[in-house]
Order: structure tokens, then sequence, then C-alpha cells
């Protein structure tokens, strides 16, 4: 028989989610927070969103004026 | 089976978006805008409201017919749009009515409490921001439409923080010399090493302690939100760090002045004092500007010192990445600090930093986007009346009370009809930029006399230097629109961060952190105190 957990993942993660007890549970409470399964494809998502936007911003007030 | 009633509330929001950004194209709202001082954004106001509008009924529709999934659209558009609207709309709602409200009303209750609050307790979106969030989270609650919405909030401020280095560029860093960068960087470490050293005595969580080493290191918001994902920080440990800065920063904006002139330090050596005690740069402009408001080159230290601190970001995550992992009793290699720790997004403020740098969004010696431009130009020259009014000044002898120097910029301002350097010198472009600069310094020195009253100048006289030196400082449009950008993620992001810290989780980390911050706080204002009289001299600019 596993183990169960419960975390509290707050109202943003709404409530109480039941999870393995062999799961490090502070990563998940960290993903609770989050639309991304892992920091990295956060951070490099924010990173290509950020690259996107001032590549606009450069086009329409330095390239294109 | 259509779930419109489940999307009702997407609805509602993008409707009234929708009737807003209408309303406002209609020119209805100009006279309050203009009242509230927010006019000049009408035409982004429009712009984003409709744009949202749109955005938010397409979501709203696609998700009422649409089975739920767990694609990639679902996951990153559909089910988080509830969140992202409301957050949007909240943020539109502070930075556009209620931080301009807070501004009138603490202007029209100065008189009677002698100081405007919102300067002095720092009421911008930061702090607006995250008291809303604070405080829909414990009386209504996060709706459950938001509730996925509201966890893209730390993913947004990444993006602010990656964007804040468009802001910087190395040629300021530059202008400090080598010798101030290095007492700005032992403070930074000093202070780091010593909040860690006092979370440990005072048995704080690291988590706690290593996000407050970097509030307090480092300036505040932009760090916490930088180093939290390294030291697995909490949404409640980032507020409150956040708000042990703040408010240590408050005092030290009343003491600071009081003890700088008790001591009397110059300007220069005040600039320097307050630019490395106070964390944020609104209350360090705010202290720099109690002691001294005539002499620019307080502020201009000042805010130097205190950008500076912003630099040595990517080598206190490096510290704080080590600290947190050997805490935690990891084995640690030089390739797990900086290639599998270090985060990517810091790389991201790093490569617009140095993309600033390189002058891509303005000329690279800029600050914040703002430059001085002292080369020949039509677009800086003041117009023939300006012209004809300094000529009749110089010939009249109005200008009596002016130095040799400042009566030889005024008269080559005249020759030139703007702030430039030598037509000989054209070829070389650093002796032309200097003698520019140096006119340009001579002309603010004459305001700044007239404002002291040392001097008096005719109105119109005082108006065309003053339109003058106004020409010759230019302010880069990219760097303008990428600081909005900015501003805008950090105000979500805030936001989001305040919906993420109950009552609960407030109680729980007690006053300690106020007790750490306070001590490593006042530590490092006295030491940077007595260091600053001891080692800076008059002139750290080079």
């Amino acid at each position: 028989m596993s183990d169960k957990k419960i975390i509290e993942t707050g109202e943003a993660g709404k409530g109480q989610t039941v999870i393995s007890g062999a799961a490090n549970t502070e990563e998940l409470e960290e993903r609770a927070l989050s639309v991304f399964n892992s920091e990295r494809n956060e951070d490099l998502t924010a990173l290509v969103l950020c690259l996107a936007t001032t590549f606009i911003v450069l086009v329409f007030t330095k390239w294109l004026v | 089976m259509t779930r419109t009633s489940e999307n009702m509330p997407v609805f509602i929001m993008s409707g009234l978006l929708l009737i807003y950004g209408l309303i406002a194209s209609s020119d209805a709202l100009l006279p309050m805008m203009q009242y509230l001082h927010t006019h000049k954004t009408m035409d982004m106001q429009i712009t984003m409201s409709l744009i949202i509008a749109v955005i938010g009924i397409t979501g709203a529709l696609i998700n009422s017919f649409k089975k739920p999934g767990n694609s990639t659209f679902d996951r990153f558009f559909l089910q988080p749009l509830g969140g992202i609207i409301l957050l949007l709309l909240l943020a539109m709602f502070i930075r556009w009515y209620a931080e301009p409200m807070v501004k009138i009303m603490s202007k029209a209750l100065a008189p009677s409490f002698g100081f405007e609050v919102y300067k002095v307790l720092n009421l911008n979106y930061v702090i607006l921001g995250l008291l809303v969030g604070v405080i829909v989270t414990n009386t209504i609650g996060i709706p459950k439409f938001a509730g996925p919405g509201v966890k893209c909030a730390r993913f947004v401020l990444k993006m602010g923080v990656i964007m804040l280095g468009a802001r910087y560029s190395f040629a300021e860093l530059a202008k400090l010399g080598i010798y101030s960068v290095w007492l700005i960087g032992i403070f930074v470490l000093g202070t780091v090493f010593l909040v860690l050293w006092l979370g440990k005595i005072f048995k704080q969580p690291k988590t706690m302690t290593g996000v407050l080493a970097a509030g307090m290191g480092v300036c505040g918001v932009s760090a916490t939100v930088a180093v939290a994902p390294v030291v697995k920080a909490k949404s409640e440990e980032m507020a409150y760090t956040i708000g042990t800065i703040l408010s240590f920063g408050i005092i030290c904006m009343f003491i600071f002045p009081t003890v700088g002139k008790m001591a009397g330090m110059n300007p220069v050596q005040f600039g320097a004092w307050a630019g490395t005690g106070i964390l944020n740069s609104a209350q360090v402009a705010a202290a720099a500007l109690a002691f001294n408001s005539v002499d620019i080159k307080t502020l201009k230290v000042a805010e130097i010192f205190n950008i500076t601190r912003v630099l040595f970001l990517p080598i206190i995550v490096l510290v704080l990445a080590t600290w947190f992992g050997k805490d935690s009793g990891q084995k640690l290699s030089f390739k797990t600090v900086v290639i599998d720790k270090f985060p990517i997004f810091i790389l991201g403020f790093l490569l617009l930093f140095g993309l600033s740098s390189a002058g891509l969004f303005s000329p690279p010696q800029h600050y914040k986007g703002k430059y001085i431009d002292v080369s020949y130009s039509e677009r800086s020259q003041v117009t023939d009346e300006e012209r004809k009014v300094l000529g009749n000044a110089l010939q009249e002898g109005e200008l009596s009370g002016l130095n040799e120097s400042q009566l030889t910029a005024v008269n080559d301002l005249y020759k030139q009809r703007q702030i430039a350097g030598n037509f000989d010198e054209r070829d070389n472009k650093e002796a032309f930029a200097k003698t520019g600069r140096d006119r340009m310094t001579e002309l603010e020195s004459i305001l700044a006399a007239d404002k002291a009253k040392q001097i008096s100048l005719d109105p119109e006289v005082k108006g065309a230097i003053a339109h003058a030196v106004k020409q010759v400082h230019k302010s880069s449009k990219t760097v303008t629109v990428l600081t909005d950008c900015m501003i805008w993620f950090f105000a979500f992001g805030l936001i989001g961060l305040g919906m993420q810290i109950t009552k609960k989780a407030i109680f729980q980390a007690g006053g300690w952190p106020l007790v750490i911050g306070g001590i490593s706080g006042i530590v490092k204002a006295t030491l940077s105190f007595f260091v600053v009289l001891w080692l800076v001299k008059d002139v750290v600019l080079h």
C-alpha cells in the first residue's frame, strides 16, 4: 500500500491535493502555484516572450520610424 | 451543451472593457483623465481595453462551445483566461485610477499632514497592486474562474525582471570608476552575508532569509522576484521582504537628510551614502532631493550608486544559489551552480542589459533611456524669439550676476542657437561632447542659482535657457516603451502575488523578517556613513 500525502496548495492552487507519499512535496507545492510543469519551461517561455516583445517594440519605435 | 454560464464572468469583464474603450474613444472621459493626469495615456487606454475585450470575448466563446481539454492551447490560454483578464482589469484600474487618485488626495492633504502621504509610504502601483491582491484573497477570496490565471503571476513577474535589463547600460557603471564599484559591491555582498547570518541566529527558514538577503542587499522588488525561485521562497515571504524594505526605506528617507546635514556632508558624499544605504530607488531620490534640491549632483550620484547595485543581481543569484544548495545538503560543483541552478530568466536580464549597453535601444551612454545629445541638430535649437531674448539680455548687461564661465556659456548658446560642442572639434567626438556637456552644466548651474534665489533671472531668459537644456536631454522611445511593458508586467504579477498571500501565512511568518531587515539595514547605513565620509571625496564621477 502506498502512502498518501495531502499538500496545501492555497486558494490559487485550489485548496488541497492528495499525492503519492514518495513525491517531492516542495516541488509540487511550488508547481501548484504555476501553470508550467517546470521552472525551466517557465523561464524559457518568459525569455522568448520578452525577446518577442522587445523585437516588436524595436520594429515600431526604431526601425520603422 | 454550451457552458456559457460558466464563462459569464469573462463575458462581463470583457464587455466592461469594450464599453470603457468605446466611451474613452469618444473623448467623453477626457476631462476626468485630465484631472487625473492620465490623458497622455488615452490612446493606450483605448487600444488596451479594446484588444483585451476582443481576446476575452473570443476566448470565452471558444470556452463555451469547446470541450475542456489538456492541450497547450487549453492550459496556457483557455483555462487561465478568466484570471488573466481579472488581473489585467485590476492592473488597469490601479495604474489609471487608483494610483493617480492616491497622488491627488495626498497632495490635497499635504497642508494638514505636512508631507505627501503617497511619497512617504511609497504608494505606487507596486504597493497598491500587492495590497489589492491581499485584500481580494482575504475578503471575497479568489473567484473560481480566476484560479488558473492567478498562477501566471510569477511567470509574468519574471518577464518584468528580464525587461529591467533594458533600462541600464554598462557606460553608466563605467562612469563611477572601479573604486566606487568595489565600494558598492562590498556593501551589497556584506549585507547579503549579514542577513544570512542573522537568519541563522534567529532560526528563520532558509527560504525567508535567502529572499530577504537579496532584497536588503540589492534593491528591493526586482531582486526579491529574481532570487525567489532560486531559494524556493513562498509568495508571503516575497511580500514580507518587499514590505520590510519599503518600511525601512521610509524611516531612512526622514533620517538620512537630517544626519547628512548634521555631519556636514557635501552633496557628492550624501548622494553616495543615500545611494548605498537606502534600497528603493524612489526613496533614494526623495532623500537626495530633501538633502539638496538645488545641486543636481546629489541626486545624480545617489541614482548612479543605486542602479549600480542592480547590476550585482546576477552575482547575488549565484551566491544565494550556492548557499541554498549547500545548506540543503546537495553536492555542488561549478557546473551545478552556474549551469543547472542559475535561473534562465536572469540570463535574459543580462542579455537585455548587454543589448542595451551595445546601444541597440538607445545610445550606449543612456540611463533609463535618457541621454544627452549635444550634436548639431535643428531639433535641439531654441526658438528665434528665445534667441532674441538671450541676445538682448547679453547686450543690455542683464546677466551681471553670472560668473565668467556661466556668461560664456550663455554667449555660446546665443551664437550656436543650441547647446553643442565646438564646430572645429567636430571630428574629435570626445572633445566635442565634453565641450557641449560643460556648456550644459554651466547653464544648469545658472538655473539652479536662480532657483536658490542667489541670482534673479528675467523669466523670459530663464525660459530660454531651460528650453535649451531640455532640448539636449533626449529620451529613447524604445526604452520608454520597454519600461512601460516592464511596469505592466510587475503590476500584473504583484496583484497575482498578493492573491497568493493569506492571513494565516502572514501571521505564520511573525515579525522576525522585520527585525532581521531592521538590524541589517541599520548596520549597512551606519557603516556606509563612515566609509563614505572617510573615502569618498568630492569627485567620483568621471
